[in-house]
């Protein structure tokens, strides 16, 4: 069993690009649609977790990136004339580093609660300025009815490529995810998490633990930025739901679900969360049902348990089965919503 | 606290006892700015900016206060807050329209009294603001001391639960529902030849002397000392044998039930509708963060500046023509303001 373990990986890559052969061929079209939407909200989830589970900042603003990386896709495509994809790529990554360091830049003068709540706060200043529908800021932003009819290039365009486009997000989830496993494990990545464990030990060991966390933060929003940029490529359109609060408790809630500080938890706790949704809003779940009970009350309640019950989420229960006895992630967040002030 | 002073404090430097003017000087200073650049009379200014203002603030101070004192002695974040606040809003909107005999399916026990059904609500709505906040601290707050961060995500988890809860339960459902005011409260005052509802006076007039109150009991009462000494240290409380869990309990009923009741109130004034919790979470958030998380005046400075920027903000952009949406933004401006300013919040000891 053991010696088996490095082929895990390769099994699951294998597993995932055959799965759109293994449906029927009238379904298997719209599975891909869910699966895409999976590997990208898995991406959105492990950039959170490189913030939350590694670092230690638990940020309450992750939409403003994802949304970031959407919108600016979104603006440059509907331009008469839209740039390569390259430029769009390159302005997408560009603008979620500077974002995600200017937030950083502007959060990370506190810590604790208070990190989470500068973040709510400045994510809000953008959900409020994208969704208004004024005059002066529509023309740009779309107001309540977003950015519509976005043209992709042909070549990547999910209705006549859908195959394409699940290859796509495939290969830059997975590319994307050695890429932050190959951060965790770098010199840099050890010290996001002496962070997380210990800051002024950090700091002690002469580390100025501001520029790493500003890293972390800048990193992290460039994922999410991506991730937003293929969310508008595949549903060609960007609202300001991507601003949401409700995107980064979905954030909070894969994160939760998989295990915090895993990596490929979150992103388990993506396709769980994507996937539970579809099953309970299904037309076989509703009708076994009682009507009162509402889809999102069921969600509600479950994270609940979760939370009180199951608080290392979906790894955390698979490392107990495998007889392991790591340091639970609990124990790891202990200290990380204590309120400092003054940093 | 009753703790003799060592004589080295009174040595303070000045620069230091005027520190948290400077944050109240620097927004009168904005505000002065705006009526510059924006003027009004005098009567617009009072009945148009100030008091409305002050209606805010009335309303964010018993969504708040709570919030704050929450936390500060038992270090739980709470995001539910807003959820509670909705429930009294809920409630006195039930009693409200379902007990009118008037109103067509009414429930059978009516009460044809449109100022009792109100009051009735204020009250119901209070209790079962504070009941439920209790019994979440009972049942899923206690468990969870060792792990603040799992208080944070179960609250938020109950953010859902309460929207879903709303939208389920028949009689309130997902519409967002008009307020009801009390005959006795529905007409406008004269005012400085301007006309003024009477409504928002009594929203100042209750969040006031709840204020007065709440700040008397605090200061002079013995369990406002254990829960001023809990602040501090709730460890140390313990040790002098004060069972901290109960206080604990009932500080976490009691800040719920106010904030139930300033939904309650709030719902005559602005209706209720689902959303309703997580917004005005966030309006809760914004107020601690630049009081103090902690500390019971800074969430009353907190409400009253954020009132009060919200309807100075509202006026400039109306006479100034800018986007609509920065009135709306200027709250959280505020905000990272006050944060960039003094990062603890106006009142943090820190």
């Amino acid at each position: 069993m053991q010696r088996l373990r490095p082929l895990l990986p390769l099994v699951a890559i294998g597993g995932l690009a055959s799965l759109p052969f293994a449906f029927a061929a009238d379904t298997t079209r719209f599975w891909q649609g869910v699966f895409i939407q999976i590997f990208i909200l898995a991406i959105y989830a492990l950039s959170y977790d490189l913030l939350m589970g590694y670092t230690g900042m638990i940020s309450f603003g992750h939409a403003l990136f994802f949304g970031a990386g959407g919108y600016t896709a979104a603006i440059l495509l509907r331009q008469a004339e839209p740039p390569s994809m390259l430029i769009v790529l390159a302005a997408v990554i560009i603008v979620g580093a500077t974002l995600g360091a200017a937030v950083g830049a502007l959060s990370l003068r506190v810590s604790g609660v208070y990190f989470s709540m500068i973040t709510l706060a400045l994510a809000e200043i953008f959900f409020i300025l994208f969704k208004a529908d004024d005059p002066k800021l529509k023309p740009i932003t779309g107001g309540e009815i977003g950015l519509q009819g976005i043209v992709v290039p042909a070549a990547i365009d999910a209705t006549t490529y859908r195959l394409r486009f699940y290859f796509l997000t495939l290969a830059c989830m997975v590319g994307l995810y050695y890429a932050a496993r190959r951060l965790i494990n770098s010199p840099t990545g050890r010290v996001f998490v002496a962070i997380r464990e210990n800051e002024p030990r950090a700091t002690a060991l002469g580390y100025n633990t501001l520029h790493f966390k500003l890293l972390a933060t800048a990193i992290s929003s460039t994922i999410a930025a991506l991730a937003g940029m293929l969310m508008v490529l595949y549903e060609k359109s960007a609202s300001f739901e991507m601003l949401s609060v409700n995107l980064t408790i979905q954030a909070l809630l894969m994160t939760i679900i998989g295990g915090i500080g895993t990596l490929i938890g979150p992103m388990l706790g993506a396709a769980t969360i994507r996937l539970l949704d579809h099953g309970l809003k299904g037309e076989f779940t509703q009708a076994l049902l009682p009507a009162w009970l509402r889809p999102d009350l069921v969600f509600g309640i479950v994270y609940v348990v979760l939370v009180l019950f199951f608080p290392a989420g979906l790894m955390g229960a698979i490392r107990k089965l495998r007889g392991k006895t790591s340091r639970s992630s609990v124990e790891r967040l202990r200290q990380a919503m204590k309120p400092k002030a003054e940093s | 606290m009753a703790v003799a002073a060592p004589p080295t404090i009174q040595a303070k430097p000045l620069r230091e006892r005027l520190a948290p003017l400077v944050i109240p000087a620097v927004f009168v200073l904005i505000f002065a700015t705006v009526l510059v650049v924006a003027p009004a009379s005098w009567p617009k200014l009072i009945t148009g900016i100030l008091l409305p203002g002050l209606t805010l603030a009335a309303i964010y101070f018993m969504l708040s206060a709570g919030l704050s004192l929450i936390f500060g002695l038992m270090d739980v974040l709470n995001f539910a807050h807003g959820s509670l606040f909705m429930l009294g809003g809920y409630c006195a909107w039930t009693c409200n329209q379902w007990l009118d005999p008037a109103y067509p399916g009414h429930w059978p026990l009516t009460i044809a009294s449109g100022n009792l059904r109100f009051i009735i609500g204020l009250v119901v709505g209070a209790l079962v603001g504070a009941a439920v906040g209790s019994l979440i601290e009972i049942s899923l707050i206690r468990p969870l001391y060792k792990r603040p961060i799992y208080q944070v995500l179960l609250t938020l988890g109950l953010v859902f639960v309460f929207d879903a809860l709303v939208r389920t339960i028949p009689a309130w459902g997902s519409l967002s529902r008009a307020p009801i005011k009390p005959p006795m409260l529905t007409e406008s005052l004269s005012l400085l030849g301007r006309r003024f509802p009477s409504y928002s006076l009594f929203l100042i007039c209750l969040s006031v002397s709840l204020a007065v109150i709440i700040a008397v009991v605090l200061r002079r009462s013995r369990i406002g000392l254990t829960i001023r000494a809990g602040v501090q240290d709730s460890a140390m409380v313990e040790a002098m044998g004060i069972n901290v869990r109960r206080v604990f309990t009932g500080v976490f009923g009691f800040g719920s039930g106010l904030a139930a009741l300033g939904g309650a109130v709030a719902a005559s004034f602005i209706g209720v509708y689902p959303e309703m919790g997580l917004e005005y979470q966030l309006f809760a958030f914004i107020v601690v963060v630049i009081g103090g998380l902690g500390s019971y005046s800074g969430a009353a400075a907190g409400a009253l500046l954020i009132g009060l920027a919200r309807t100075f903000s509202d006026h400039l952009v109306l006479e100034t023509g800018l986007p609509t949406a920065i009135a709306s933004a200027s709250t959280v401006l505020v905000m990272a303001v006050v944060l960039l300013l003094k990062p603890g919040g106006i009142f943090n000891k820190n």
